[in-house]
């Protein structure tokens, strides 16, 4: 790792201003986990790394129930896992986030930190997607929020301006009442996920009354699939609805293909994998269940 | 080259150093504070056996610069032993087998403490999640998961 300068700014202002100034030489360090990688690599090599841990404002989860869920950008994986509002609001969030990765990484890694590096093989961006999160932007010129399926532009790209900071994320009050987000790995080894679906569900009955899936991890942004949303709702989830409906999601997604799997495999697995979700969600022909 | 001061509490012991920016933990405890269990294993996130606790979490000292830790508690496996004392982990690892070569036994108590810490009575399954992050080239982690289980037992007094 080349010889680097490190500085703290206090404020989100501050930081923006020590990015503006230092250009291509300034890096944001909040958990480091994913940075540490790169710069050793040499994938990049900044001349200053700008911390985050004394910024104020960047921290903390708060709940309401007409604004919902606001997330600090600084809150690790094992917080947002171990939170009470979110366990209580959003339990898909908080069963993703602590199953991510490992132990360690879930300890030191931001959500800001993950989204913000958008590596493609993540779990935050499709369960927040899937949950219509924004994210709010700091910088010295101001704030400004975007959907997060705006701010994930590409692998490794996001619509961060060179001059701002992810300050947090919010999400609406829930609007579903079940919910999974499901990994695939091929090999226990493995931590990042190949593939990975959240689905989120609105049950009115015995039927689904609005659906939400979204694939990630093996498509370059995560992957909204509406077809199969519509397909779902109306109906009761019976074997062969799942699987029609399976059938829609791996038709509807052109798979990465890359030395982790290839296309056609990953598109099998994921019908697997959509297939499974639905039944997990609501059994077919029994009362559907809460799943965290 | 820029030298930040950084003050960090190492098993107990408030340490003040100057460090490169660029000085991963893991470095800095081995390299500086000549705290050599800790082990460089892959260096990439991967094996866990850097594993140190920082302020009581279990984190991966190759993924953590040392200036990170300004003004935290790191507590290393040297810090697990009353003096000659072993930690009742360390002796249900002697015990039963909870290593072989050794390298990852380092990190591997150190998750280990995590995993007790928040669950005193873990089942099998909670253990081996726990570990998830942490790898062993030799014993096949049954070894490794007793030990654990039998510490969990000794250190909840029953
Ligand atoms: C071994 C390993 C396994 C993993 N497995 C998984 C997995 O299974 N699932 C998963 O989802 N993820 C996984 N990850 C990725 C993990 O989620 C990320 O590494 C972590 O969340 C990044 O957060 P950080 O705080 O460490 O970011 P950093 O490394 O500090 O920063 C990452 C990038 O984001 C920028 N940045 C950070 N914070 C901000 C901010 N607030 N505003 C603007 N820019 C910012 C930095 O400049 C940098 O470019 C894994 C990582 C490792 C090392
Ligand atoms: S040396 Fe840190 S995880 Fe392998
Ligand atoms: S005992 Fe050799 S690597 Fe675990």
């Amino acid at each position: 790792m080349r010889d680097v300068d490190y500085l703290r700014p206090e404020t989100v202002a501050e930081a923006s201003a020590l990015l503006a100034e230092l250009g291509e030489g300034g890096r944001l360090i909040a958990g480091g986990t994913a940075l540490l990688l790169a710069l050793r690599q040499r994938m990049v090599a900044p001349t200053h790394l700008v911390s985050l841990a004394r910024v104020g404002g960047l921290r903390g989860i708060t709940y309401d129930p007409r604004d919902g869920l606001r997330i600090g950008a600084l809150t690790t994986h094992s917080a947002l896992a171990r939170s009470a509002v979110v366990r209580a609001h959003y339990p898909v969030l908080a069963d993703m986030a602590g199953r991510l990765a490992d132990p360690q990484v879930r300890n030191q890694g931001t959500l800001g930190g993950n989204l913000c590096y958008a590596d493609p093989t993540t779990d935050p961006p499709t369960c927040l997607a899937a949950l219509d999160a924004r994210l709010v932007l700091g910088s010295a010129r101001g704030d400004r929020s975007l959907p997060v399926t705006e701010f994930l532009v590409d692998y490794f790209t996001t619509a961060l301006h060179p001059d701002e900071i992810l300050t947090g994320i919010r999400l609406p009050p829930p609007r579903f009442d079940l919910g999974h987000h499901a990994r695939f790995h091929r090999t226990a080894a493995e931590h990042r996920p190949l593939i990975n679906l959240t689905l989120l569900a609105r049950r009115d009955g015995d039927t689904v009354a609005e659906a939400r899936l979204v694939v990630g991890a093996t498509t370059v942004v995560p992957t909204r699939v509406a077809a199969a949303e519509a397909f779902l709702a109306g109906r009761a989830v019976t074997a062969a609805v799942a699987r029609e409906a399976a059938d829609i999601v791996a038709d509807a997604v052109e798979p990465l293909s890359d030395l982790r799997g290839t296309a056609a495999f990953r598109r099998d697995m994921l019908r697997v994998m959509a297939r499974r979700s639905i039944e997990r969600l609501m059994p077919p022909g029994m009362e559907g269940r809460e799943v965290a | 080259m820029s030298r930040i001061p950084i003050e960090v509490i190492v098993n107990g012991v408030a340490q003040r150093a100057e460090v490169p920016a660029r000085r991963l933990l893991a470095d800095f405890l081995r390299d500086d504070l000549f705290l050599t269990g800790t082990k460089r294993g892959c260096e990439t996130g991967v094996c866990g056996a850097c594993s140190v606790l920082l302020d009581g979490e279990v984190v991966k000292s190759c993924l953590s610069l040392a200036v990170q830790a300004d003004g935290h508690e790191v507590t290393t496996v040297e810090g697990l032993a009353a003096g000659e004392d072993l930690h009742p982990l360390q002796e249900a690892f002697a015990e039963h087998g909870g290593f072989q070569c050794g390298y990852c036994t380092p990190g591997m108590l150190m998750a280990a403490i995590a995993i007790l810490h928040e669950t005193p009575s873990p089942t099998e399954a909670e253990v081996r999640a726990g570990l998830s992050g942490n790898l062993c080239r030799c014993t096949g982690y049954v070894g490794i998961v007793e030990s654990i289980m039998a510490a969990a037992e000794k250190m909840r007094g029953t």
